[in-house]
């Protein structure tokens, strides 16, 4: 018997105790009622406020885009979408772990930093920053922010 | 030698004392935090002190002094805060961090303490 023969026990992954799907609003990306002013100023003034931030993008938990501040060099698109991904990871963390809603995740490079925050639980911020940035600033300033965002982001 | 925690205490028996810390100025994170009131938070103390050292830091290098901080005083109306990076070999991108109270410190005794406690610091 060649050893391809052998079988090995497969093995199912336990099945946690997920709580029912959750009916989401319909997207937030390209909502025209939104108040982009608003938003485009509070992501500008994070840029401006701490030194290192790069750009900063607001996207839906569904990987759509709703507005950025980033420069050319950086694709807001793929950084919604890439924000949607980290947030995924850390759900189903914090659903395993049972430590509740998905508040903020940091993802460091050799050159730099991804961060992405809760808004609200429908949106997210991400925050692309160079590797001096002072990330503690980053991490005191960025949740009020988030938390301002979240009250533009109600529906009127 | 004393952990990162003695130190820390050590720190906080100099005479008027309000808070400590040890602070990665890479991060602006602490790696430990001692005192403090509900007024003081410490970790935004870090966190904006960090672009204190780095400032000092950047501009000794453009001068070209070629030196580096032993510590840094500044002075407040009611406090002192005291700046200290580590020069051991585990402390590079450290600093402490010490928050005194102007009225019941005694400066020079208060500076020559926190250098045994970071000459004596071990990570």
């Amino acid at each position: 018997m060649s050893s391809g023969d052998t079988l090995l026990p497969r093995r199912t992954a336990k099945q946690p105790d997920l709580p029912p799907p959750v009916r989401l609003p319909p997207s937030l990306a390209g909502d025209p009622s939104l108040p982009y002013p608003a938003i485009g100023t509070e992501l500008h003034e994070l840029r401006l406020q701490i030194p290192g931030v790069q750009g900063s993008v607001l996207g839906g938990v569904d990987g759509l885009l709703i507005t950025h501040d980033v420069p050319d060099t950086l694709d807001p698109d793929d950084l919604a979408a890439m924000a949607a991904a980290t947030f995924g990871l850390g759900r189903q963390v914090s659903l395993r772990l049972g430590q509740g809603e998905f508040r903020q995740s940091t993802v460091r490079n050799q050159a730099g930093y991804f961060s992405v925050y809760a808004v609200g639980s429908h949106a997210l911020l991400s925050v692309v920053g160079a590797d001096a940035i002072n990330v503690a600033r980053l991490h005191l300033h960025a949740p009020p922010v988030a938390e301002r965002l979240a009250k533009l982001l109600e529906p009127a | 030698m004393a952990n990162l925690d003695t130190a820390l205490k050590d720190a906080m028996t100099i005479d008027g004392a309000i808070g400590a810390a040890l602070v990665d100025y890479t991060s602006g994170m602490t790696l430990g935090v001692a005192g403090g009131t509900p007024e003081i938070d410490l970790t935004v103390a870090a966190a904006g002190n960090t672009d204190v050292v780095r400032a000092k830091m950047r501009t000794i290098e453009m001068l070209k002094l070629n030196d580096e901080i032993e510590d840094m005083l500044i002075t407040l109306g009611g406090q002192y805060h005291i700046i200290r990076p580590l020069n051991g070999p585990n402390g590079k991108g450290l600093f402490l961090y010490l928050m005194l109270s102007k009225a019941r410190s005694n400066l020079a005794l208060a500076r020559h303490q926190l250098r045994t406690i970071e000459e004596q610091l071990e990570l």
